[in-house]
């Protein structure tokens, strides 16, 4: 009896444990149906109150772009189409987007979904490879005077531009290049700041103004950058007259204005330091250098153009002499107004006439103003036969503008542009010259490119 | 006496003719940056306006070289209209260099004209140099598709009548008119290119997605595959054989582009080569919308098959 008492305990003790959790699993499964019945009760009620309210919503935006749209859709009714396109109703506003105005303006200064930069970021490179004959070597005397027989970074730039404000745009250029040390050394590289200069937009009267460090307009190719020039090298006037440093570091400031005329006229009116050493050096404002340039230009017929500018600029050397100079260029381009326009043909010359005081002791020791008269020309024409290929022609002459001698120099060269961002030119250049000046052969090989940003060709 | 007044003179004189032109046009001007929406101006505009085109018809605004002519037009200008997608970013240094502030970015002189235009073939991923001079924002030929003129119409006329609100009503009635000549001329040029539905194009630049796409025709190939590049051999190759297998005959080749590889691809596939005007004005005898759409159309009718 105990035994069948303790057998049936075992077995409810057995059973027990086998059917609890059997049991506590189903009671645990009804409270998560429950449960879930009323989150799906929820859920549809939740639907239900989207529901409604996106149907508020949406009838909303229809009734407000049924105003919007109503005076601006077409009254006659665009022809079929895919209701996508035909959806797409005039904007209510042309006003730009504050993203738009924020965008670089041109197409390659970072531009990408969600990759916004205020400015515009350009790096241009310009490589030469200079073969000079042994007797201007050894004077370094070359047209790249101390880089003879070397391959040099003539001209690595950085340029940053853009808009700073609604009124006034900005521009900074810094640029390394080999440059020459000085008979007897070897040419390193230096970095420099070249250009910082603001640009004020908005000033009445049609003026625009800018300041800081620039290249000035003076005469034709004087603003252009090494790696826009259109041969290798710098034609021989400027480099005598302004030196390797070329006149396009200056500090100051420069106006111009566009004259109500029925052709092109602009003028220009700086005032600067005057840092250039070869042909100025004061580098004080107390005797500044003044900067003019009347600028013209004339459409003749459908391909032609033709622009004068007559340019003039008074300053003060580092002796305190003073040295005036004066500048004559024309340049004509023709290209066939349909079509394919090429071959382009291009026809251009610069003539600098300088008047300078030098320095003078005799042997009393008394000083005194010697004053030169020098001139310098180059003419130059340049075939384009494709977009890709183009051959030209430059002659050089001129007279130094410190001392007796004179040079004229004959400069074929071949242009090849595998793109608008990558330029080959080979040069050939003859120079005979007199006085202190001597005979050299060179041959120039270049290689351009241009990275990011680049401004437009200007005429 | 007489010798000093005389040289005195000289000057006033010539100061005074030089602003008497000025003076005497109280016209507002207009300029338009390319020539298509010149054309489309012109139309809205109806002759109460002077429209100025900033390039030269017929002249490819992607290898553009400022011309200071260009710098006086956009100085006495009063409103200037603009692509919107960069096809014409040269005209900001224009805009700097005329010292006309009324036309610089962001300001109400200024249409951009793709605004609110369903923009096609946005590049997506890294945008450098290697694919050419490609344009960030998307295709600009927009104007090619008739179906954007309401948009790109409102977007001028709008412009037009922040500068003229008294003419405001003028032009909106003018744009009505315009659009409903547009409605019914293409519905005629559909009907025109209507056999060829589904038809491949190739073309030497990407100039015609909006054209395609209004006409329901395809694009088969591009002969240049990097914009401003020019096409390699191996892309030529590949091209030539696309063009074989999907019988594509029709090579439309834009008017200021060299014809050799257009000829080329003709000679090794039997097809045919249209030079057609990009823009209006391009080609003789297009220099207005529906002229300029006409040529295309039609060329196109009687080139396929």
């Amino acid at each position: 009896m105990r035994k069948r008492s303790r057998g049936r305990r075992v077995f409810l003790l057995v059973a027990g444990c086998l059917f609890a959790p059997g049991l506590a699993q189903a009671q645990e499964a009804e409270g998560l149906r429950q449960q879930l019945e009323e989150m799906r009760k929820q859920f549809d009620a939740m639907r239900q109150q989207y529901e409604s309210r996106m149907q508020e919503l949406n009838e909303r935006v229809q009734k407000l772009e049924a105003q919007k749209a109503g005076p601006a859709t077409p009254p006659a009714g665009p022809p079929p189409a895919p209701p996508a396109l035909t959806q797409a109703a005039p904007p209510a506003s042309t006003e730009p987007p504050l993203m738009e105005l924020l965008r670089p303006h041109q197409p390659f200064a970072f531009a990408g979904p969600g990759r916004v930069l205020l400015f515009d970021i350009g790096v241009a490179g310009d490589f030469v490879a200079d073969f000079t004959s042994n007797k201007a070597e050894r004077l370094q005397d070359g047209t790249f005077n101390g880089r003879e027989n070397r391959v040099f970074p003539r001209h690595v730039e950085l340029i940053l531009a853009g808009r700073v404000d609604p009124y006034a745009s900005a521009a900074v250029r810094f640029t390394g290049a080999d440059e020459s040390k000085g008979p007897g050394r070897r040419a390193e590289i230096t970095a420099k700041l070249e250009e910082a200069n603001g640009t004020l937009l908005t000033l009445p009267f049609g003026t625009t103004m800018r300041f800081g460090l620039m290249a000035p307009r003076f005469g034709t190719l004087n603003v252009v950058h090494e790696d826009d020039l259109p041969q290798v090298d710098r034609p021989d006037v400027l480099r005598r007259f302004f030196g390797q440093e070329e006149l396009n570091t200056e500090k100051g400031v420069e106006a111009f204005w566009l004259l109500p005329t029925p052709f092109y006229q602009e003028v220009s009116l700086g005032v600067f330091n005057g840092d250039n050493e070869e042909a100025f050096g004061r580098g004080s404002i107390r005797d500044p250098l003044i900067l003019g340039r009347l600028r013209n230009f004339w459409e003749l017929g459908e391909g032609g153009g033709l622009q004068i500018d007559v340019s003039g600029g008074t300053g003060e050397t580092a002796d305190d002499r003073r040295n005036t100079i004066a500048g004559l260029g024309a340049k004509y381009k023709w290209f066939p107004p349909t079509g394919y326009p090429f071959p382009l043909i291009t026809l251009a010359g610069e003539a600098i006439y300088g008047n300078r005081g030098l320095a003078l002791t005799n042997g009393a020791g008394q000083g005194s103003t010697h004053w030169r008269e020098s001139r310098g020309y180059y003419l130059y024409g340049q075939y384009d036969w494709t977009k890709y290929w183009a051959a030209g022609l430059r002659y050089d002459w001129t007279e130094l503008p410190t001392s007796s001698g004179r040079e004229w120099a004959l400069a074929p060269y071949l242009q090849y542009k595998p793109s608008e961002f990558l330029r080959f030119r080979v040069e050939y250049k003859h120079t005979t010259g007199a006085g202190p000046i001597r005979d050299a052969d060179e041959v120039f090989l270049q290689g351009s490119f241009v990275m990011g940003v680049h401004p437009t060709e200007r005429f | 006496m007489t010798r000093r007044f005389r040289c005195a003179a000289i000057p006033v004189l010539l100061c005074a003719s030089a602003l008497a032109p000025a003076a005497a046009e109280a016209k507002p001007r207009v300029v338009a940056t390319l020539a298509d929406l010149w054309a489309v101006t012109e139309q809205l505009v109806d002759g109460q306006v002077d429209v100025e085109l900033a390039t030269h018809f017929g002249q490819n605004p992607h290898d553009f070289e400022i011309r200071p002519s260009q710098i006086l037009l956009v100085k006495r200008a009063d409103l200037l209209i603009r692509n919107g997608l960069e096809e014409d970013a040269w005209i900001d240094p224009i805009v700097e260099s005329s010292g006309n502030p009324k036309l610089l970015r962001g300001s109400p002189n200024v249409v951009e004209a793709a605004q609110g235009v369903q923009v096609l073939k946005i590049p997506r991923g890294p945008i450098d140099r290697s694919l050419g001079d490609v344009h960030p924002l998307g295709n600009p030929h927009f104007v090619a598709d008739p179906r954007n003129l309401p948009i790109v119409s409102a977007n001028i006329v709008a412009g037009l009548s922040r500068i003229m609100p008294e003419l405001a009503a003028t032009f909106e009635a003018n744009r009505t008119a315009f659009l409903a000549k547009v409605g019914a001329a293409y519905a005629g040029w559909r009907q025109t290119l209507a056999p060829h539905r589904g038809f491949g194009l190739v073309s030497y630049h990407d100039s015609w997605p909006y054209f395609e796409q209004a006409f329901d025709l395809a694009e088969c190939g591009i002969e240049e595959d990097r914009p401003g590049i020019p096409p390699s051999p191996q892309h030529l190759t590949l091209l030539i054989r696309a063009m074989k297998e999907k019988r594509c005959t029709v090579i439309l080749h834009e008017s200021w582009y060299p014809t050799d590889v257009s000829a080329f691809v003709a000679r090794e596939t039997g097809a045919k080569v249209l030079i057609v005007p990009q823009t209006p004005g391009a080609v003789p005898g297009t220099k207005d919308y529906f002229t300029w759409m006409d040529f295309l159309v039609d060329s196109l009718a009687r080139a396929l098959p």
